[in-house]
């Protein structure tokens, strides 16, 4: 017999089989697609509000896409100083000074702070810190002045090695560190300094006591102790077992550290600070993609995740499984910049009303409301809005038509052309000549679809206008490597004219929100190349001088000024919490303090 | 035979030092350099040009790659920029994982693809071979990020019978023993494999069943079973073992979706990451590595045909 005939046997065996073994299987795989869910899928039956609080339990955050801590040491190596690892070095090192959010402001006045609030004399060019009566280390070992001058020592001799050394400011601002006993030392600065600005820039988040006794019990030089301590920073593997990084001031200790950036905190038993933890064991969990961070969510795989923009929609979704949707805001202003310096698109950009026409077509209330399923707010210009009465620009498509039309643009076919070139105060402005078309390109981050079509949107506005946009996108890194300050004659300032980074917001303030490197002359952020003499002044009023008002004049300067086209600040994450885990403030600055975190349960005892 | 192995690494080596220049000079034509996209937007024009002297990216492009291939002839492929870590000991930390993923897919689409191929040769025309051939087509058509969206919604959320995320153990056996988490992702790579494996095999059992070797076992009275197993399926697998060398690249790519999807810090991850935030040093790590197991493989399976087919070792 031929194996044809092996076929035909078994085929007609087969037929008399799927009536029996088949059917089964396909009737269990039905049943089970079909209605035979196992559970409702709830985390917790416990609602947003009430519950009593019970002492311990494990809760998990989810970290950002890609976000892998990576760094322990609390003097950040350049490349190091994402907001996670800043994030979980204050839990195991807090700083002396701590933004906090109250009543919508944030404040240094924070309970949690090492130091008493600094003392300026001698005309604001010293400042005097008394640290706290009673911190000490894990090992019992007192925080004392040595301590912070230990941390001053290392970053003073070792400034480049710095990742948040910015030149003129620490230590370069700081001519004398003197220590009065072991809780009071003084600084002696270069010059008199705003102390509202001082304390929240420079002291505040900066300065870090560090355990000089174990971390250099023998006295090495600045320069030695911190290439060995640069050394135990580099061996990832070995952050949860090297004793080095056992010795913590604040509420947490490591228990586990993994390569793959999963770190486990438990509480440090020794804590003498005011906060002390509720659970018994906190996990960040790294992610590869925001897409495997919320499958794994969605089957309750994290106490503490996000969501992206676009699936607000599903919020209701998440409340029925027993969490809470909860946008975080960080304090943080989100633009387009404006490459001032670039050949051809720069004699356009640098004409204050063409900035400000820009800045009428951004219909903001519509890109928050219908782009970001309202996760992102209006904002009012490009400093907090608390600085400011109103936006000047607001949308206005008939009042940027006017404007243009003032300095002699005229429609075209649908495109605006220049018809009265030159200086004058109707003309187009220097350097556009007649007949020249308003025409740029924007170069914007890829990967979110929000940020997409936030930007087909303003392109669409645009083209109501006559000008025409043209949109590249890119990977956020290839636009934070193209999108710099440059000078008109170098190659890669005629590589973009307008840049978009902002899919997360563009730019988180520091506790001040002021324009020294964000606006000023020269400033490292100031991508897009904008001088101004009198917004230089006003920043260096707000570092300097005491006045309150200043940091308003600043503010409300440059947002008539247009140096960047403002547009709604999408939240920094969309949080998803479970109902049962309580206690979580997501503060604007990005920090974290799970030690204030913890688990209710309801009247059943059921979480 | 050791002539034409000899041939054969002279030739490999020659394609990876190609490669390690073609992805030198690609990585080094992105915009603007890494050391913005490493310092971020906050960095200094000192701190960017102490990163570039640092790292060497003020030297000459040629002078550049010479250094690289210097540190590469001492085993040093350089260290992360973002991750903390040398490549090496990324390399060995991820590699593994990756493997474990795509050895596991691998064996499950062989155990499926080639009892599953016999059967539509045998049964060629009949009622399983079209049922089959249907199947095999959509998973073959169906893109892996669907396929893994689909099985996660199905079997993990919604019967909540395996979990949405691979393992997260840092070892192979960690890794290994969590079989339940292993099911989503394995199943995921492995469904595309079989369906070609299978479609591969069933044409390749259909070819030798027409030969004539087959008729003169026939004809001297061996059993189907021992004519299958001896002749048809021993000649049929050959360009099969090809084939798993040449798929090395693909289920590199494979595994970066589902390691992004399940979670799964493998080499394909490592490599997306490194790519996303101008890592270079790690970029012509993990390239080099694929490229050396794509020019392994293809080795490999030329070796393969050789020993296995002795007109082919004739020829070379």
């Amino acid at each position: 017999m031929g194996l044809s005939g092996i076929r035909i046997r078994r085929r007609s065996g087969r037929r008399r089989r799927l009536s029996g073994r088949t059917v089964i299987p396909i009737l269990l795989v039905a049943l089970l697609i079909g209605g035979c869910s196992a559970g409702s899928g709830r985390v917790t039956d416990v609602g947003a509000t009430g519950g009593t609080r019970v002492e311990g339990g494990t809760a998990t955050m989810a970290l950002p896409p890609a976000a892998g801590p990576n760094w322990i040491f609390p003097i950040g190596a350049p490349g190091y100083l994402a907001s996670y690892n800043g994030a979980l070095q204050g839990l195991l090192y807090p700083p002396l000074y701590q933004p906090v959010r109250s009543g919508g402001k944030l404040t240094m006045d924070n309970p949690r702070n090492l130091a008493e609030p600094p003392r300026y004399g001698d005309g604001d060019t010293t400042v005097t810190v008394t640290l706290k009566r009673g911190c000490t280390w894990s090992d019992g070992t007192p925080v004392t002045t040595g301590d912070v001058k230990f941390w001053f020592d290392l970053i003073k001799d070792n400034k480049k090695e710095w990742g948040g050394y910015s030149p003129g400011l620490l230590p370069d601002n700081v001519k004398r560190f003197e220590t009065v006993d072991d809780r009071t030392f003084r600084l002696r600065l270069v010059r008199a300094y705003n102390p509202a600005w001082f304390t929240a820039n420079q002291l505040g988040q900066n300065i870090v006591p560090l355990p000089r006794h174990a971390w250099n019990p023998r006295n090495e030089s600045p320069r030695k102790a911190f290439a060995r301590l640069i050394r135990h920073a580099k061996r990832l593997s070995a952050f949860a077992t090297d004793p080095l990084w056992k010795t913590v001031s604040g509420p947490w200790t490591i228990d586990r550290w993994s390569t793959s950036g999963q770190v486990s905190l438990v509480p440090n038993r020794h804590y003498t600070g005011p906060d002390k933890p509720h659970l018994d064991r906190v996990v960040f969990k790294p992610f590869t993609t925001a897409d495997s961070e919320f499958n794994v969510l969605r089957s309750g795989g994290v106490d503490y995740g996000y969501i992206p923009p676009s699936v607000m929609a599903q919020a209701g979704r998440f409340k029925e499984l027993g969490y809470r949707v909860d946008p975080w805001e960080g304090w943080a202003i989100t633009y387009i910049v404006l490459n001032l310096n670039h050949p051809t698109a720069g004699p356009l950009l640098r004409q204050t009303y063409l900035r400000r026409a820009l800045q009428y077509l951004i219909d903001q209330r519509s890109l928050a409301r219908v782009v970001w399923h309202g996760t992102s707010a209006p904002t009012r210009g490009p400093v907090p809005d608390s600085l400011l009465a109103r936006d000047p620009y607001p949308y206005d498509p008939a009042r940027a038509r006017r404007l243009l039309a003032a300095h002699g643009w005229r429609e075209r076919g649908g495109a605006l052309r220049c018809v009265r070139p030159g200086a004058g105060a109707d003309a187009c402005g220097r350097g556009i000549g007649a007949g020249r078309r308003l025409k740029l390109s924007l170069l914007s981050q890829s990967g979110s679809t929000e940020t997409s079509n936030q930007m087909q949107e303003i392109k669409s506005s645009y083209d109501r206008a006559g000008i025409a946009l043209d949109i590249r996108q890119q990977p956020l890194n290839t636009v934070l490597g193209t999108t710099v300050p440059c000078r008109r004659t170098e190659p890669l300032c005629s590589a973009w004219e307008l840049g978009f980074f902002g899919t997360a917001g563009s730019w988180y303030f520091p506790p001040a929100p002021s324009g020294e490197q964000l606006f000023a002359t020269g400033a490292p952020s100031n991508m897009g190349n904008w001088s101004d003499p009198r917004a230089d002044e006003l920043i260096k009023a707000t570092e300097y001088s005491g006045d309150p008002a200043a940091m308003r004049r600043y503010g409300e300067y440059v947002a008539r000024q247009v140096p960047v086209l403002w547009t709604p600040n999408p939240a920094y994450q969309v949080s998803v919490i479970r109902n049962d885990l309580r206690g979580i403030d997501q503060n604007p600055t990005l920090t974290l303090a799970p030690q204030d975190w913890y688990f209710v349960k309801d009247a059943k005892g059921r979480r | 035979m050791i002539r034409f192995l000899a041939q054969r690494t002279a030739q490999a080596a020659v394609v990876l030092l190609l490669v390690s220049v073609i992805v030198f000079v690609l990585l080094h034509q992105l915009p603007g350099g890494p050391a913005r996209a490493i310092l971020g937007p906050r960095a200094t024009p000192q701190a960017v040009e102490h990163f570039d002297h640092q790292q060497g990216y003020d030297l000459s492009l040629p002078l550049q790659y010479v250094h690289y291939l210097g540190r590469l002839l001492t085993g040093d492929l350089g260290e992360s920029y973002k991750l903390n870590q040398t490549v090496t000991a990324l390399l060995a930390d991820r590699l593994p994982k990756t493997l474990v993923l795509t050895g596991l897919s691998i064996a499950l689409a062989a155990v499926l693809a080639v009892p599953l191929g016999v059967l539509q040769a045998v049964r060629r025309g009949g009622i399983a071979d079209h049922l089959l051939t249907g199947v095999a087509f959509l998973a073959y058509a169906t893109p892996v990020f669907f396929l893994g969206l689909v099985l996660i919604l199905v079997f993990s959320q919604r019967l909540q019978l395996f979990p949405a995320e691979a393992p997260q153990a840092d070892t192979v056996g960690g890794i290994l023993s969590a079989p339940s988490a292993l099911v989503l992702p394995v199943v995921t790579l492995a469904l595309g494999i079989v369906a070609a494996f299978s479609r591969y095999t069933r044409s390749a059992v259909l070819d030798n069943l027409s030969e004539d070797y087959v008729r003169t076992a026939r004809a001297k009275g061996q059993s189907n079973a021992r004519i299958m197993a001896r002749h048809v399926l021993r000649n049929a697998l050959i360009p099969l073992a090809g084939l798993l060398g040449l798929y090395l690249p693909t289920l590199f790519s494979g595994a970066l979706v589902v390691e992004s999807m399940f979670n799964y810090p493998g080499m394909g991850l490592l490599f997306w990451n490194a790519a996303q935030g101008s890592d270079f040093p790690v970029l012509l790590g993990v390239t080099l590595l694929v490229g050396v197991a794509t020019v392994l493989g293809s080795l490999l399976t030329d070796i393969a045909y050789a020993a296995l087919d002795p007109r082919i070792r004739s020829v070379s």
